[in-house]
């Protein structure tokens, strides 16, 4: 049993196949046993090299080299035509997407300028607060998160738009039309609320008071009745 | 009649383009004997079957040539093709595997092998096999570059862009995994 604690050097021995540590060449000498434990590992490891140099270095069939030669020329003449045709594929699919798209980008733009040309009713608001920021001042709330984003500035101007139902543009346009010609009638409409602001910390504008005169009822005459039904009973 | 062109595309866009492909394909085809085999070998070594390494190595090959111009250093072709084939052969081994799996479970009717041909078959080569499919696939590659006929275990570093203390631990530890299953 001695030569137990041997048998793990043995093996690296074997494995390694280099030179013996000398206490185990010395023990090798007294002992036959451990001398056959490590001539079948030295074969077992001799095996396995011998095993995997046969598989790996084995060479392909002659005509390997010629078919790879074949196969990389059908790569080379097959390329440049696919090239070509995904070239015209792409330049096709493009111009459909463009002549798709076009229509859709150039709509959005007309109305983004239509918008900016629509009257507006200018509302005073304090800069660099946001709407959500004065919403919490407003509520007593302080605001625990600043965004360190950079507000982005809209090309839109910063009054509110009035929005103008579909079937009220065209009449819309119409007042438009004469307030831009000066006609007297728009500007008896306008110019009073030209230059008002309206302020939302304030009370709504006043308005006068209109006496209405006391109905008077009394008996109807039978010719105003006749003339204001245009019958008789 | 006069051939058609791509508008703003010049004959000597072209020219130029037709030589450095040339170019590039001379080059290829200086390596491609020895790569070939080099990716034949890689394949041979995990597939075990030399039709299915050659298919393999093919499609190494077929793919490191459409790489090739991408291939920022080209000293390093030989490595980056002996990944690829490594890695190939792997997939292709999976899958074949699988396959086998489909067969033989719809093939239980089949005769099975008399004890003559069990004893007639290479059972050693078979234990190898299926030692060196047990073996992680970094252990694997190593013993398989160390195999080969002109390796040295530097070059094998080289190759896999490890230090050479690596390549030894690892060939090492692979050595004595497969003795343990085949002891």
């Amino acid at each position: 049993m001695t030569c137990d604690k041997y048998e793990n050097a043995l093996r690296l021995a074997a494995a390694s196949n280099g030179e013996l540590d000398a206490k185990l060449a010395r023990h090798l000498e007294r002992c036959s046993t451990c001398r056959m434990t490590l001539r079948a590992e030295r074969k077992l490891f001799s095996r396995i090299d011998s095993a995997l140099r046969a598989q790996v270095n084995e060479d392909p069939r002659p005509g390997f080299l010629t078919q790879l030669r074949l196969q990389l020329s059908k790569e080379l003449s097959a390329r440049p035509g696919s090239d070509r045709v995904w070239h015209v594929a792409g330049a096709a699919l493009a111009l459909v997407l463009m002549a798709m798209f076009y229509p859709l980008v150039n709509a959005r733009q007309s109305s983004v300028q239509g918008n900016l040309q629509t009257p507006t009713i200018k509302v005073p608001q304090r800069a660099g607060v946001t709407q959500s920021a004065r919403a919490s001042e407003d509520l007593g709330v302080r605001s625990r998160h600043y965004s360190k984003r950079p507000v982005v500035q809209s090309a839109v101007p910063k009054e509110p738009e009035v929005l103008v139902p579909p079937d009220e543009q065209k009449a819309f346009a119409q007042f438009v039309a004469c307030v831009a010609r000066g006609d007297a009638i728009a500007r008896a409409v306008v110019t009073p609320a030209a230059n008002q602001t309206v302020n939302r910390n304030t009370e709504l504008p006043q308005v006068s008071s209109v006496d209405i005169a006391d109905l008077q009822l009394g008996r109807a005459r039978q010719e105003e009745w006749i003339d204001q039904t245009g019958s008789s009973e | 009649m006069q051939e058609f062109t791509w508008p703003g595309r010049r004959a000597e866009t072209e020219l130029a383009f037709d030589l450095e492909k040339a170019a590039l394909r001379r080059e290829f085809e200086q390596r491609l004997e020895e790569c070939g085999t080099l990716a034949f070998r890689v394949a041979r070594g995990v597939l075990h079957n030399a039709a299915d390494a050659e298919d393999v190595a093919q499609e190494a090959v077929l793919r490191s040539y459409r790489r090739f111009a991408r291939l920022r250093d080209p000293s390093r072709f030989r490595a980056w093709l002996v990944r690829i084939s490594f890695r190939l052969a792997l997939d292709h081994g999976r899958s074949a595997r699988r396959r086998e799996q489909r067969e033989t479970a719809w093939a239980t009717d089949l005769p099975k092998p008399t004890p003559e041909d069990i004893a007639a078959s290479n059972e050693f080569g078979r234990r190898l096999e299926e030692a060196m499919a047990a073996l992680s696939e970094k252990s694997r590659l190593v013993l398989l570059l160390t195999s080969m006929n002109g390796h040295s275990l530097e070059e094998v570093a080289e190759l896999l862009q490890l230090p050479v203390g690596t390549v030894k631990s690892r060939l090492h530890s692979a050595r004595k995994q497969l003795a343990e299953k085949l002891r």
